[in-house]
């Protein structure tokens, strides 16, 4: 696991900086232990009700009966694919219209208006009309998933795009590159690294939003199965979901920062002498 | 054992996922047709789920697809645009809607309340040691309802009113059920108007009920219906017709039999089967009662909900 | 000489709204769904709807929230992002637990917040930093972590002293990876001044426009709906204004390696 730390963009281990004793994982996991303490402590200490915020053994115990059951399973499912196709047409249509938005200047100036104003139409806004074109189904909330996910991805692109190096560009321009050439060679590399944020903080956003459209509107998942939870007063149960939120949305950052080391091993460390 | 059942249960599923594709096309042809209502998944909808176990609805030639829904926001738009075919939701909601002239229609009734003061299924509660007495005393309090501008807050003024209290004086807070009985405790609102599986655990926590909000406002009052579109009644008679046979069927099992309403209860929601084996149910009416629509109307015209009261009989089964 | 480009500026940012809105208009002219009223009747109700006192009561309270929430994601996230990016044990003692939490969503947090934070304005504010915070922090920490070795040792070798070097060194190094974080955190951070006026409000933009979803008062939640998109320009432009200002530096290093 100390990977984490070899592949650190800016190479300081290789400058010979003394290794701590302690691996990252180790870290983490005590940092996590450290939370569940907390959790337990919390309520256990009379801090809260622990009617209202049960300790973390409780909710632990209701995981347990929660992970027997074939409703948990499947809701996960759902979920998991709801966010998987809504994160994979945002990442689609992010990647290519930044690409082309902010690789051709003209039709950046003219986007930039309505661009500003789509992105900050709050998804929750877009509710009704997602429930108007789709009723309570699958479709509904990826509308919403695939709405906030778009923007975090093509923000992130068009700043890749702007930051790709000036002199770079030109050589390839007075090189006469073609369009697509351009792209591979020049835009892409340099656009990778922020893509790659995108596409961390579009899966999150995603995830986020998969469940609260869940939630909200009721269309089939984990987030529903909360909503189900807390108007049953069953608030173990609840939390006991939330956690499992909180891990998938772990596991997909831990997923999607190893695509990431993986995309950006050959990755020039030119650019950061050009930002700084 | 069981984790293992429910893994292999779940993969399957994945393939099942993956296979259907879009999935839920209508197999129309001699078979029975399928029909999609939208619910909110709470103790008001038990007869519903039953009526579906009982198999009142396959004996009309009805294959009941039950999708759920957080609240009428989203249900009234999925009937009219014909997303479902029926939703449920409380009549206030419908008043609401009918009045800006959606095209909606009462097709069978869905709960109602008991009509007994103090043993109903929804009521307003305080803390224990509050010095709130009765509902006159809310006037100038700060009194949570799950929703602004509808039928609880509505009925907690005709509970006030009915005391003899200023209901105008009011602070109401919108919080949802869930949250409610935490936000008593800690103070920050006065009162709470909350509904089962809330008020037998607000109760057994020490709460204090001062009004029967349900109960004050009408007797025997419908709090809440299955509903269509205009449209649906006049292009699909026929599924109208037997829709409602079969609820009015499933409402009467309902009242019949508590037992098995208490039980249906954790097939959809999450309640402790301790207490829905004691919280108190709605009614379920055989039909909407139409004295008491008429006070939501007008209590909705006089809170300022709407500018006036919408014709009653276009709504109305 | 310098009226055409102006001109030239204005057309360029006006003509795909206008084609915008102009379609709408044409698609929806005669439009009897009630849902999808025409754009005329839309704006007929603007007006009515906004201008005679929910101004003061509902939109500035909104927006007092969102800066409140915001400034304060801002200073945690730059404060954490450069402590964690900075110290490697610290960015592993923390990270998974912070991943934990980012993946949950603001509606599922709520309750919680509600239960430390009460029902008022600060638990509304809070659910606005527990949004924002994220894209600030991330970028931070990345944009720490990317600082420039040689100005790192440079910085050290002459011995600044650590506040200067954070603020000339640190922060200013980053400031590009901050302020595309912050560029983001104000989308999200309206995005949830809504969702908190979902739960507990009895004013606010957000709490309107859902009180017009439900009474079905369509026409006047699309206004609703337009006038958030007004805000998000409005803030957006602002923020631009800002940025140019604090990164003029940057972007005159790259204007000059482009003319160089």
């Amino acid at each position: 696991m100390t990977a984490a730390v070899t592949a650190d963009p800016a190479g300081r281990d290789r400058d010979g900086r003394r290794r701590p004793a302690v691996p990252s994982w180790a870290l983490g996991i005590a940092g996590l232990a450290g939370l569940m303490a907390l959790a337990e402590l919390v309520p256990r200490a009379g801090l809260v009700r622990e009617r209202y915020l049960p300790p973390f053994s409780d909710m632990v115990s209701a995981l347990a009966d929660q992970a027997g059951t074939d409703a948990f399973w499947r809701a996960l499912l759902e979920t998991l694919r709801g966010w998987a196709i809504g994160l994979a047409i945002a990442m689609a249509a992010g990647v290519v219209l930044g690409i082309v938005i902010g690789g051709v200047p003209p039709l950046r100036a003219a986007l930039t208006s309505t661009i500003e104003f789509l992105r900050p139409i709050p998804s929750v806004a877009l509710i009704p009309l997602a429930v108007l074109l789709y009723g309570t189904q699958m479709r509904s909330t990826l509308l919403l998933v695939v709405y906030a996910s778009f923007w975090q991805v093509l923000m992130q692109v068009l700043y890749g795009v702007q930051d790709v190096d000036p002199v770079a560009r030109e050589t390839a321009r007075s090189y006469r590159f073609r369009p697509l050439t351009q792209v591979r060679t020049v835009i892409w590399p340099t656009a990778l690294p922020y893509v790659m944020t995108g596409f961390r903080l579009g899966a999150a956003v995603a995830l986020i939003l998969e469940i609260t459209g869940e939630l909200v509107i009721g269309s089939p998942g984990l987030g529903r199965q909360i909503a189900v939870a807390q108007n049953s007063n069953a608030v173990p149960s609840m939390y006991a979901l939330v956690i499992v939120v909180g891990l998938i949305g772990m596991l997909v950052n831990a997923a999607a920062r190893a695509v990431e080391r993986r995309a950006l091993r050959w990755h020039p460390s030119v650019r950061r002498e050009v930002v700084s | 054992m069981i984790k293992v059942r429910a893994a292999l249960a779940a993969a399957s599923l994945l393939l099942l996922a993956a296979c259907g594709g879009g999935g839920g096309g209508d197999a129309s042809g001699d078979g029975p047709t399928t029909v999609k209502v939208s619910v909110i998944p709470i103790v008001d909808v038990a007869p519903i789920y039953l009526g579906n176990q009982q198999g009142f609805f396959t004996e009309q030639g009805l294959r009941l697809q039950i999708e759920t829904a957080q609240g009428g926001a989203a249900i009234v738009p999925a009937v009219v645009s014909g997303q479902v075919d029926f939703g449920f939701s409380n009549l206030t909601s419908l008043i609401l809607g009918a009045s800006k002239g959606i095209p909606l229609k009462v097709v069978a009734p869905g709960a109602g309340s008991t009509g007994v003061q103090r043993k109903d299924f929804g009521g307003v509660l305080v803390k224990a040691g509050s010095p709130i007495r009765t509902a006159k005393d809310l006037a100038g309090k700060r009194v949570a309802v799950n929703t602004l501008n509808n039928i609880n807050d509505t009925t907690v003024r005709a509970s006030i009113r009915a005391a003899g209290g200023d209901p105008k004086s009011v602070k109401f807070t919108e919080l949802a059920f869930p949250d409610m009985l935490a936000a008593l405790d800690k103070g920050n609102v006065d009162a709470v108007q909350v509904v089962e599986p809330f008020l037998a655990t607000g109760l057994k926590n020490g709460a204090r009920l001062v009004a029967s909000n349900y109960v004050d406002t009408a007797p025997n009052l419908t709090i809440a219906g299955y509903f269509t579109s205009q449209k649906t009644v006049a292009s699909k008679p026929e599924l109208v017709k037997k829709f409602t046979a079969a609820m009015q069927k499933s409402l009467k099992y309902a009242s019949d039999h508590p037992d098995a309403v208490r039980k249906v209860l954790g097939t959809y929601t999450k309640i402790d089967p301790s207490v829905a084996g004691s919280l108190t149910l709605p009614t379920y009416p055989a039909q909407v009662n139409a004295a008491g629509l008429q006070t939501l109307a007008n209590l909705a015209v006089q809170d300022g909900l709407v500018k006036s009261a919408p014709d009653l009989k276009n709504l109305q089964p | 000489m310098s009226v055409l480009p102006v001109l030239r500026r204005i057309v360029l940012l006006l003509a795909v709204p206008v084609l915008l809105v102009a379609a709408w208009w044409a698609a929806t002219a005669n439009s009897t769904d009630f849902f999808w009223p025409p754009l005329s009747d839309i704006l007929g109700t603007f007006d009515d709807t906004w201008f005679h006192g929910r101004i003061t009561s509902d939109v500035l309270p909104s927006l007092a929230r969102l800066l409140a929430g915001y400034s304060l994601a801002l200073l945690l996230g730059v404060g954490l992002g450069t402590a964690i990016g900075s110290a490697r044990v610290l960015r592993a003692l923390l990270e998974p637990s912070l991943e934990f939490f980012r993946a949950i969503p603001s509606p599922v947090l709520v309750p919680i917040l509600m239960l430390f934070a009460g029902i008022g304005n600060g638990m509304k504010v809070l659910v606005i930093v527990s949004g924002c915070v994220w894209p600030v922090l991330l970028n931070t920490v990345e944009g720490v972590r990317a600082l420039d070795e040689v100005l790192r040792d440079t910085a050290r070798c002459y011995r600044m002293r650590p506040h200067s070097r954070f603020v000339h060194l640190v922060l200013r190094g980053a400031s590009p990876q901050i302020a595309a974080g912050a560029r983001q955190a104000l989308s999200i951070g309206i995005i949830l001044m809504v969702i908190s006026e979902m739960f507990a409000a009895s004013n606010g933009l957000g709490f309107t426009i859902i009180q017009f979803q439900r009474s079905f008062s369509v026409p006047q939640m699309w206004t609703g709906i337009i006038l958030l998109g007004l805000i998000g320009i409005a803030l957006s432009v602002v923020f631009q204004t800002v940025e140019a200002r604090v990164l003029s530096w940057y972007t005159g290093l790259r204007r000059s390696q482009r003319e160089g």
